[in-house]
């Protein structure tokens, strides 16, 4: 049955611990998933949030740059042709046709045009048939005839014409700027040969990281310059211009695959239109080299909040960790006094069963007493009775009467031991007390090779207190004391008792040849369940009981160590009033 | 101490337990006291309204009156009388208690006859100590 009994309590025990470590792992992933939710996902939309934003106004300023690009380009370039217009036109509108058919005229003209820098490869005059009457130039050009061709036609219409890249006669691509000047009586052509290399340099030059460009395109799509690596001058661009708006813009072109099944990248085009020659000025870059840097950032802003994501997670981690861990320490220390608690109260409850055991005990004791003496006071007035068994009829009383004796210490020590519960406070000889505590762990001390020093000062005045608890205080001190012996063949434990007449008290000196404190554990000793003792051995409750109630008695303990020589507590107990206990839990005997 | 050869002390044995009394008055009586009985508080009270008696042995725990009420209502009706309190929970606490009412001395159960004796004699003695005062 009692097996049976530890069986069942110990497999209780154990599926209880079990059912709490489950608890505690509940709770540690509880409180992990719960800063996880409450710190990670803020910070994911946080991010998120940054990135976007930032991913799109990186964005919106590259477009601005390659926008703002394009049109610095554009206006170089109409500026440039402008410019190269108005010479021509500033020419033919100063100077008669006649001063210029003589070549040494055109000739001085010619290099006034290009004085400051080479601007033009030739120049011409031709009259309204379209013959040339008077060329200066590298090309052997004079008396051809251009009135069929498709240029001449035009600036006869528009007064003034651009041309697109064209072979022509010198079979190199150029182009040429046409000015018609028309009198009264005639009319007539001056017409020059743009320094296509110039021209070029204006565009081809411009570089942009290790995949930009910069090109020229008529409106049929035919590179007007040569770009540097999508095609080549008079070729036509690898993809179609109706993809390119009237107004200027951006065009991304998807990456994919080209006519040899060569991977090409994703490009950004910025586009703007020249009015005169409508030709378009494009800038075109890879996608990806083009917005590294917004890309660059975002992968800092992704590797931050990725790295931010792991410090939160190792933190909720460590930080639920020590909480799980002092959660578990609070429950151990609740369940700890729990323990205490019923013991304590278990204890008060034999107590109240012994009293009530022993007071109904102790009624018969007094009947078998009373029925005793009337036996022996009939058995002393009989004068017939043999002596022998008179003799023996007063033995047997006499073992009656010490056995009711024996009873009533019995009884009288559970009484006792109910009343160790509860508190109160009467007159206290400290000596005796000393000297019971003493009587009661000599024994203990001798076995354990200690020699007991007692030097307790006559005739102390008798101070009002608590006997049982100051007994236990000093059992607490005394039994720590001897424990303190342990490793060491033999030891002494001194215990003085004097008057403080300073200080108005009793002080009880209790000091050890043990193996004493260390200064850090000193200010710990009087902690509850501080203890130094192995496992099992000490609670760790008696100093700090001791503590508690000394102090409640209105005293104090002072205690002083050296390691390895000993350890000395000195108890102050001062000399009090019934009315100084009024408002402490003791009940006080008048 | 009072000897046996001083008789007439009239003692009023309070007790509930039959067995007690009756024995113990026998022993009493044997030794020349003169013993009443009584089994209650409220039959204490009316023997020492209907008679004189100098010592009374009142057992602190019966059934109905206790004791310490006993006692009050005895010590205010004859003040002159004196109480020994018997007590059968072995501690002082009670019996401290019931000289605050006024009782002599208390003596916890069980109880043997030499100290009761003892007990009584003092107490009479005191008795009359306070009457030759009042006398005076």
């Amino acid at each position: 049955m009692n097996s049976n009994g530890d069986i069942k309590s110990g497999s209780y025990r154990k599926s209880a611990g079990a059912t709490k470590k489950e608890t505690y792992a509940e709770l540690y992933r509880r409180f992990i998933l719960l800063t996880l939710i409450c710190s990670v996902f803020p910070l994911i939309l946080v991010g998120w949030g940054i990135y976007t934003y930032y991913s799109e106004f990186a964005t919106a300023r590259m477009v601005d740059y390659f926008q703002n690009l394009t049109e610095y380009h554009r206006k170089i370039v109409e500026l440039f042709l402008k410019e190269r217009t108005a010479d021509l036109q500033l020419t033919a509108f100063t100077h008669s046709l006649e001063h210029l058919r003589d070549t040494s005229n055109l000739n001085r003209v010619f290099n006034t045009l290009n004085r400051e820098e080479v601007f033009f490869t030739d120049i011409g005059v031709i009259d309204d048939r379209g013959r040339h009457v008077s060329y200066v130039g590298p090309y052997d050009l004079m008396d051809k005839d251009y009135s069929e061709t498709f240029w001449f036609k035009r600036v006869m219409e528009r007064g003034v014409y651009i041309s697109d890249m064209f072979m022509g006669y010198r079979s190199v691509p150029h182009f040429i700027i046409a000015v018609l000047r028309s009198d009264e009586n005639q009319k007539w052509i001056l017409r020059a040969t743009v320094y296509t290399d110039y021209m070029r340099s204006l565009v081809e030059d411009v570089k942009i990281g290790e995949t930009g460009e910069v090109y020229l395109l008529n409106k049929e799509g035919v590179f007007q310059t040569a770009p540097r690596y999508s095609g080549k001058i008079m070729g036509s661009a690898p993809f179609r211009m109706d993809v390119f708006t009237e107004e200027s813009g951006i065009h991304i072109l998807e990456g994919g695959k080209d006519d040899l099944d060569r991977p090409l990248p994703k490009q950004i085009i910025a586009y703007a239109w020249l009015k005169k020659p409508r030709w378009l000025l494009g800038v075109k870059q890879d996608y990806d080299e083009a917005f590294r840097a917004v890309n660059h950032a975002n992968h800092a802003i992704l590797i931050f909040l990725h790295v931010s994501i792991l410090a939160i997670l190792v933190v909720a981690i460590l930080t639920t960790r020590h909480m799980i861990k002092v959660i578990q320490k609070r429950d151990e220390e609740e369940e700890r006094l729990s323990m205490q608690l019923l013991q304590a109260s278990k204890l008060a409850s034999i107590g109240e069963l012994a009293a009530g055991v022993a007071h109904e005990i102790n009624n018969p004791l007094s009947v078998i007493l009373t029925e005793n003496q009337v036996i022996r006071d009939l058995g002393e007035e009989a004068t017939s009775l043999d002596g022998d068994f008179k003799g023996q009829l007063f033995e047997s009383l006499s073992q009656i009467e010490a056995q009711v004796q024996r009873c009533s210490h019995i009884t009288q020590n559970l009484l006792r031991f109910s009343r160790r519960s509860k508190s109160k406070i009467e007159m206290v000889d400290i000596n005796k007390c000393c000297e019971e505590v003493i009587e009661l762990l000599e024994k203990r001390a001798q076995t354990s090779g200690i020699q007991f020093i007692v030097d307790l000062e006559n005739d102390l005045p008798r101070l009002l207190s608590d006997p049982f608890q100051l007994e236990q205080v000093l059992i607490n001190f005394i039994s720590n004391s001897i424990d303190a012996h342990e490793g060491k063949p033999y030891g002494t434990i001194r215990i003085n008792s004097r008057l403080n007449s300073r200080k108005q008290g009793i002080e009880i000196n209790i000091s050890d040849t043990g193996s004493g404190i260390s200064q850090e554990n000193l200010k710990r000793i009087f902690d509850p369940f501080f203890t130094t003792k192995p496992v099992g051995k000490g609670t760790g409750l008696g100093l700090s009981i001791s503590y508690t109630i000394v102090k409640s008695l209105g005293g104090n303990i002072t205690v002083r160590s050296e390691m390895g020589k000993g350890t000395e507590f000195t108890i102050f107990l001062p000399f009090r009033t019934a009315k100084d206990f009024e408002d402490s839990p003791y009940d006080v005997a008048g | 101490m009072m000897s046996l050869d001083e008789p007439g002390i009239r003692i009023l044995l309070v007790d509930d337990e039959e067995a007690f009394t009756r024995n113990m008055s026998k022993l009493l009586v044997r030794r020349g006291f003169r013993v009443s009985t009584a089994d209650s508080g409220e039959a204490a009270v009316s023997a020492v309204e209907e008679s004189e008696f100098d010592v009374v042995v009142l057992d602190l725990k019966m059934p109905g009156m206790g004791g310490i009420e006993a006692l009050k209502i005895i010590k205010r009706k004859k003040p002159m009388v004196e109480v020994i309190i018997l007590t059968g929970h072995g501690s002082v606490e009670t019996g401290i208690e019931g000289m605050h009412h006024g009782a002599f001395d208390y003596a916890m159960k069980p109880i043997r006859i030499e100290e009761l004796q003892e007990k009584i004699a003092e107490a009479y003695q005191r008795k009359k100590i306070r009457l030759q005062n009042m006398q005076r």
